[in-house]
């Protein structure tokens, strides 16, 4: 694949710019999908600045024609835009430390502590990896629902501190340390809280960034559960914010509406910038396991 | 094996695994037994719950759009879960060839991005960029001579709408699993083909594929249980209209259960969509060995 035929036969060879018809129009294909994934981009933020009343006005723009910045003071305005944004940091700040750290803790149980059942136990919970969130969603709710929880942050932190994958992903990790550290350290008196913490932890920290990068993505852009336990504005996460505030604008101010929607990629913009390597590993790791 | 500590194995290893196991039979164990109880009665959160037998499971089988959705579930299956695979592969060929690495990272961040993007937030934008008569998308095809397409009011036009936004949103899933996967295949495997006088569809057949099957089953596999349950998207971009057609189970047993406050009934249906996604698991797993190389350091 990496060599196109060239026009003229004998040509062909592993170059950095592909020669030949076939390069050329692999290349055009290309750079053709490459406009259509990033032109609905240059469109939500030139509309965004867009004055209202031109927010539908034709041609769609690719490069801003405006500069009016008001609609962005409109989202604060009529939405609490900034809870929103921060309400979705906290929960998923809250749920990707709190299960790292039980997850952890379980993995270090599973690879590095022999007691009878370990394996049985460690089976129960992969099995969860299978449960579809839509079954126990429901008595979810109804256990919420008694315990007055819903409409409150904890409805959605609690459930989010188990996450078998977690457990999966820092356990196999942790399986490839040599023994010989825990014993050596047992050996000085070292306590098992004492190794965990301060050697098996540090030692799995790759895998902790990388399960704490995919499991932040999946809670950042849950749209399901938030939508079942939430109701009051000023508790809404990012997501279901933004369906808050399209009812509020109607169809009437587009621009406001995608001036939401350019705010709400910052964060995962600085993800992107500051955690695709932990990503990529992680993928990687996640892919090549299976 | 390990000595020297006071406490037993048995009883370290359970306190380690005390939390996660806490939490596992808080939110997982016990949910999955209520559903499966639940599932028998007739319960609204408010009166107790009430046995009722199989009359949940009889009523399910007779429940005309149960049948619907279920149907257009596996419209959804049979749309989405070739796209990812093949046109995710497809692009990861084209931006694998040698071109120059900062050209690759480029491209992996075009394909990539719109995963990361808050996924509520660009459905919302979708929405106006698909609308039939002021919709980005139709002007564009309007200058390409291409009528007005009825993206939301045709019960047919509104899959190709959630296909475009799936693409948008989620090739880069499929993509990066396979950039992965053809990095992962050692170069050696390609020059020995070449030294044989293989061409390169002979090479791409030979070599590549059996090497990136495994990456394509996990794609198949992820992908496949994703659209099994999809919810998001038609929820957000079509609201499963136009009237039911384009709606999921998924929204279905959403809008049984926290609309209409069937638990019961719900729990069921939520159970019916469980067997399935396992049969079909199982199902590509157990064919899997025919068609899946795993023969690779």
């Amino acid at each position: 694949m990496e060599v196109s035929k060239g026009w003229i036969a004998g040509t062909a060879r592993r170059t950095v710019l592909p020669i030949g018809l076939g390069g050329v129009v692999l290349e055009g294909a290309l750079l053709a999908l490459s406009f259509f994934m990033i032109a609905p981009f240059l469109w939500i933020v030139s509309t965004s600045l867009r004055l209202p009343q031109d927010s539908f006005s034709l041609p769609p723009a690719i490069f801003p024609t405006a500069w009016h910045i008001g609609n962005y003071a409109e989202v604060f305005a009529k939405v609490p835009f900034f809870d929103f944004i921060f309400n979705s940091l906290k929960i998923c700040l809250i749920i990707v430390i709190g299960h790292v750290f039980i997850s952890s803790m379980a993995a270090f149980a599973f690879s590095r502590i022999a007691f009878a059942g370990r394996n049985v136990l460690f089976l129960v919970f992969l099995s969860g990896l299978m449960i579809p969130g839509q079954v126990t969603i429901i008595p979810q709710f109804i256990m919420m629902s008694k315990l007055g929880l819903v409409d409150t942050h904890l409805a959605l932190i609690l459930p989010g501190l188990i996450n078998p994958f977690g457990i999966f992903m820092i356990r196999q990790t942790m399986m490839t340390i040599s023994y010989t550290y825990d014993e050596a350290a047992y050996m000085d008196g070292a306590s098992r809280v004492w190794v965990f913490w301060k050697i098996i932890l540090p030692m799995a920290f790759p895998a902790v960034v990388v399960t704490s990068v995919i499991s932040f993505i999946a809670h950042w852009n849950d749209f399901f559960r938030p939508l079942i336990f939430l109701n009051s504005f000023e508790k809404m996460t990012l997501p279901i914010g933004m369906t808050a505030l399209t009812g509020a604008f109607g169809t009437g101010n587009l621009s406001a509406i995608l001036a939401g929607v350019t705010l709400s990629l910052v964060v995962p913009l600085l993800l992107y910038i500051f955690g695709q390597k932990y990503l990529l590993d992680g993928i990687t790791a996640g892919g090549l396991k299976l | 094996m390990i000595a020297g500590h006071k406490m037993s194995n048995a009883i370290v290893g359970l306190l380690f695994l005390a939390p996660a196991l806490l939490f596992f039979i808080w939110f997982i164990g016990e949910p999955v037994a209520a559903a499966i109880y639940l599932s028998f009665t007739k319960y609204n959160v408010i009166t107790p719950a009430k046995w009722i037998g199989f009359d949940n499971i009889k009523h399910l089988f007779a429940d005309g759009r149960l049948w619907l959705t279920y149907g257009n579930t596996f419209k959804y299956i049979a749309i989405l879960t070739p796209m990812h695979a093949i046109l995710g592969l497809l692009i990861a060929l084209a931006v694998n060839r040698n071109i120059a690495k900062g050209w690759k990272y480029v491209y992996r961040t075009i394909f990539y991005f719109p995963v990361l993007a808050t996924s509520a937030a660009v459905a919302v934008a979708w929405q106006f960029i698909l609308n039939t008569d002021f919709g980005v998308l139709n002007y564009v095809l309007g200058k390409f001579g291409a009528g007005p397409i009825p993206w939301m009011q045709s019960p047919r036009w509104v899959y190709l709408a959630v296909a475009i936004y799936s693409f948008w949103k989620f090739i880069g899933n499929a993509f990066l699993y396979y950039m992965i996967g053809l990095q992962s295949i050692p170069e050696p495997l390609y020059d020995a083909a070449k030294i044989d006088g293989a061409g390169k569809i002979q090479i791409f057949f030979s070599v590549t594929l059996p090497m990136l099957s495994p990456t394509i089953f996990f794609v198949l596999v992820t992908t496949l249980i994703g659209a099994t349950q999809i919810f998001d998207e038609p929820y957000l971009i079509t609201a499963g209209g136009p009237g039911d057609a384009s709606r999921s189970v998924n929204m279905y047993i959403y809008e049984v259960a926290f609309q209409h406050h069937e638990m019961g009934y719900a729990s069921a249906l939520s159970l019916s969509l469980f067997l399935i996604i396992l049969c079909v698991t199982m199902f590509q797993f157990s064919i899997s060995h025919k068609w899946v190389n795993y023969d690779r350091e």
